[in-house]
């Protein structure tokens, strides 16, 4: 379970997360929606320890990421929006250099690694450098190594840039996968029809203030995700 | 022409940024630019205070003028060198290709743009060098005359032509063949590392070459003008100035800069879009790929090896220092008593000979402390994160853990290199147990206590946001401060031992020695582990 209660985080005097409260539960996948600059990688990274916060707190399965980041990060993984990895490595080191930062063992790594790779049709690229990859193939390799150590809470900023249709349906499946298995997929996105047919929960934000959170149903009633969001906007 | 000031404008004010810092505050920001400034100026200074006692030295002979052009030439071969390494970020694999490329501007204008704002940056690093030896020459010349000034200032904005032009046609040929066979990191550390070990070859041999310039400074000249054409106008307008060979020269060097931009513009775009280009046609299936388990500190060196080994820039930086120790130690191995007859015919060193003739070991620790403190190999690596520091703070690892990894793969790269040495050394001069584990112990200490303040300075002065590695390695505020202080302790170490040497047994000093650094160490590892890994987390991109 995350926990997000009253976070305020500040860049200077401005206000980037405004008392932010919610709470995402094992088994969701939560869409995480606001216009560009709204403050959502701002509390992404809060969530994941990247970046610190002014106010407030963030438990993951109760654990403090504040007082206790490393325990906390040990059960997420985290998906950027901009694929950073050590572009100099080849991708079968970079995943298994992620795997060992997770302690990993050897034949789990084995498995999943041959698994996500054959989904997301990257089994033949793996002895590449990154440096010589698309924009979707370092994506595909920073989410084969982000689902290889199977994180119990997967956070995703922006997930489906840059990756083909076909990679966009594979992801969509693993995460049903997991959310069948209770793990919690938490994801900022813009695409709001996928989010929509995808996502159990959503919360919306605009200038770092949350203005709506709940499940799919009780936030768009009849009416699709888009239009919500679109009157909100204003 | 607004086009081009446009182009010009953009590329220039995003690449020459080259001590940016992570402030938000002007004032800060102003005070950067300051000690940049105040470090140039050093550089400078050191420059001329070098090159000023050989001006003096060749003017016993006469041969101010000779030794000026010796100097432009050897700057002009530099300027390649040094262009080899740039021509990379700033020619091809620049990051604004897809944007100007996509732009209603002529191809020839992007290229151009390109190869002018490489030509502003080759005029900055050739003036650091060509203004104090300039200098140095005036205060040593038989005779000035006015036309000597026009002649240098001309010459200053005129000689980066020809070695840019030659650094783009090298980088367009080593980025053909890494599109092809990716070995162009391999081209430049070669390169590099030749070309530095030619410049300490001229350093150590500078009595006999003087001797060679005094018996056929016709030849020479002669060999300067038939291989650079530039160095030889130099000559003859300090000589004699002529206003039509003046002329002629700027204009030969404007043809030349054309010239080179129409031979380049014609493989230039197809090269460089090759570039990306995945190249590895070898398909290995998943199945047969060795998965390697190691444990997390493991892993972390091996990452930081991995960085060190890819970027060839850091490699020649670091790695020169430590080619240099094994050179010198065997040297020192085989020419040790040519060396101390050397020193005992120089006057007022004889005394230097009998001191250090006693204390071998203290030859010895000297080098390890050159070799420890010539270069630093940490003052960067928080810098070459750039924005994978982003990465780094989500995976389940303590602060310390990262930073401290850094300082063990730096000791894993210095302390064989420096044992190698030593060994030879100990078994060369026959050095007792007790002397040999000091100094064992010193050649992990020393390094040691130049990791840790590499690496608290590239905290305080980060550049995660950088167009390059050779902007991060070579010219970055956090390398400057780290190497200046690195000298300091250099000297302060030499002055020290040349002060006890006399007075205390060199075991005694040894240990001394090892007791302070035992205590600077500490003090250096207690400010990374708690002023170091709070200035880690709060670093953002």
């Amino acid at each position: 379970m995350i926990e997000i209660k009253n976070v305020t985080k500040k860049y200077g005097d401005k206000k980037a997360l405004d008392n932010v409260s919610f709470t995402v539960n094992d088994g969701d996948i939560f869409a995480f929606i606001g216009h560009n600059g709204a403050g959502k990688t701002t509390l992404i990274k809060s969530i994941v320890g990247i970046h610190d916060f002014d106010e407030g707190e963030i438990l993951i399965n109760n654990i403090s990421i504040k007082d206790n980041p490393v325990e906390c990060k040990k059960l997420m993984a985290f998906v950027p929006d901009n694929p950073e990895t050590y572009e100099h490595m080849k991708a079968i080191d970079y995943i298994n250099f992620i795997c060992d930062m997770y302690d990993v063992p050897k034949d789990v790594r084995r498995n999943n690694i041959e698994k996500y790779s054959k989904i997301f049709g990257m089994e033949n690229k793996l002895n590449d450098t990154i440096d010589s990859f698309s924009h979707g193939m370092k994506q595909k390799v920073v989410l084969i190594s982000a689902l290889a150590h199977d994180p119990k809470i997967l956070v995703m900023d922006e997930p489906f840039v840059g990756l083909d249709p076909k990679a966009v349906f594979e992801i969509k499946e693993i995460l049903n996968e997991m959310v069948k298995e209770g793990k919690i997929v938490f994801y900022s996105t813009h695409i709001l029809d996928v989010a929509e047919k995808l996502c159990s929960r959503v919360a919306i934000i605009k200038n770092g203030k949350l203005v709506k959170s709940g499940s799919m149903k009780e936030i768009k009633g009849d009416k699709s995700l888009e239009n919500v969001f679109m009157e909100l906007e204003g | 022409m607004k086009k081009i000031f446009s182009l010009l404008k953009a590329c220039m004010t995003s690449d020459m940024n080259l001590f940016k810092v992570k402030s938000k505050k002007k004032s800060k920001q102003s005070n950067n630019l300051l000690v940049a400034f105040l470090l140039m100026l050093v550089f400078m200074f050191s420059i001329f205070s070098n090159v000023n006692n050989l001006f003096q030295k060749v003017a016993e002979y006469h041969l101010q003028s000779l030794l000026l052009v010796l100097f432009s030439f050897m700057t002009s071969l530099m300027v390649i060198i040094e262009g080899v390494y740039k021509t990379g970020p700033l020619i091809f694999n620049c990051r604004d290709d897809q944007l100007l490329l996509s732009l209603p501007i002529d191809r020839k204008l992007v290229l151009f743009v390109r190869i002018f704002k490489f030509y502003v940056f080759e005029l900055i690093f050739n003036s650091l060098f060509m203004i104090p030896i300039m200098g140095a020459y005036i205060l040593w010349a038989d005779n000035i005359n006015s036309t000597f000034y026009l002649t240098s200032i001309i010459m200053l904005f005129i000689m980066p032509i020809i070695p840019i032009i030659i650094s783009c046609i090298i980088g367009l040929i080593t980025s053909f063949l890494s599109s092809k066979f990716k070995f162009k990191n391999l081209t430049q550390i070669l390169l590099s590392m030749i070309f530095l070990l030619g410049i300490l070859f001229f350093t150590m041999n500078l009595e006999s070459i003087f001797e060679y310039f005094k018996n056929n400074s016709n030849s020479i000249s002669d060999i300067i003008k038939k291989i650079y054409y530039p160095s030889a106008v130099y000559l003859d307008l300090i000589n004699e100035f002529n206003l039509f060979e003046l002329i002629k020269f700027i204009l030969v060097n404007i043809f030349i800069y054309v010239i080179g931009i129409l031979i380049l513009n014609k493989y230039y775009f197809k090269i460089n879009s090759g570039l990306k280009r995945v190249v590895n046609n070898k398909k290995v299936n998943v199945k047969d790929i060795k998965i390697k388990q190691n444990s997390k500190n493991n892993s972390l060196i091996k990452k930081e090896l991995n960085i060190f080994f890819k970027t060839p820039v850091f490699i020649v930086n670091a790695g020169f220092s430590l080619v240099l120790f094994i050179i010198m130690s065997i040297m020192l191995c085989i020419k040790f008593d040519g060396f101390m007859n050397t020193l005992g015919s120089m006057e007022g060193f004889i005394f230097l000979k009998d001191l250090l003739e006693n204390n071998v070991p203290l030859i010895i620790l000297l080098l390890v402390i050159m070799t420890s403190f010539m270069t630093s190999i940490t003052s960067s690596l928080i810098s070459l994160e750039g924005k994978n520091i982003t990465l780094l703070k989500s995976l389940p690892l303590k602060t310390k853990d990262i930073l401290l990894s850094k300082i063990y793969a730096c000791l894993v790269l210095t302390t064989p290199v420096l044992f190698i040495g030593d060994i030879i050394m100990f078994i060369r001069f026959k050095i007792g147990i007790i002397p040999s584990i000091f100094i064992l112990l010193l050649s992990v200490l020393l390094p040691l206590a130049s990791h840790l303040i590499g690496i608290i300075i590239n905290l305080k002065y980060p550049k995660l946001d950088f167009e390059n590695s050779a902007e991060v390695v070579k010219q970055s505020m956090s390398s400057f401060i780290s190497v200046m202080l690195g000298m300091l302790l250099l000297i302060i170490n030499y002055v020290l031992v040349f002060i006890t040497i006399d007075i205390f047994n060199y075991n005694i000093i040894l240990f001394l020695i090892i007791i302070f650094y035992l205590l600077l160490d500490y003090i250096l590892y207690l400010i990374l582990i708690k002023k170091g890994v709070k200035r880690f987390n709060d670093l953002t991109i």
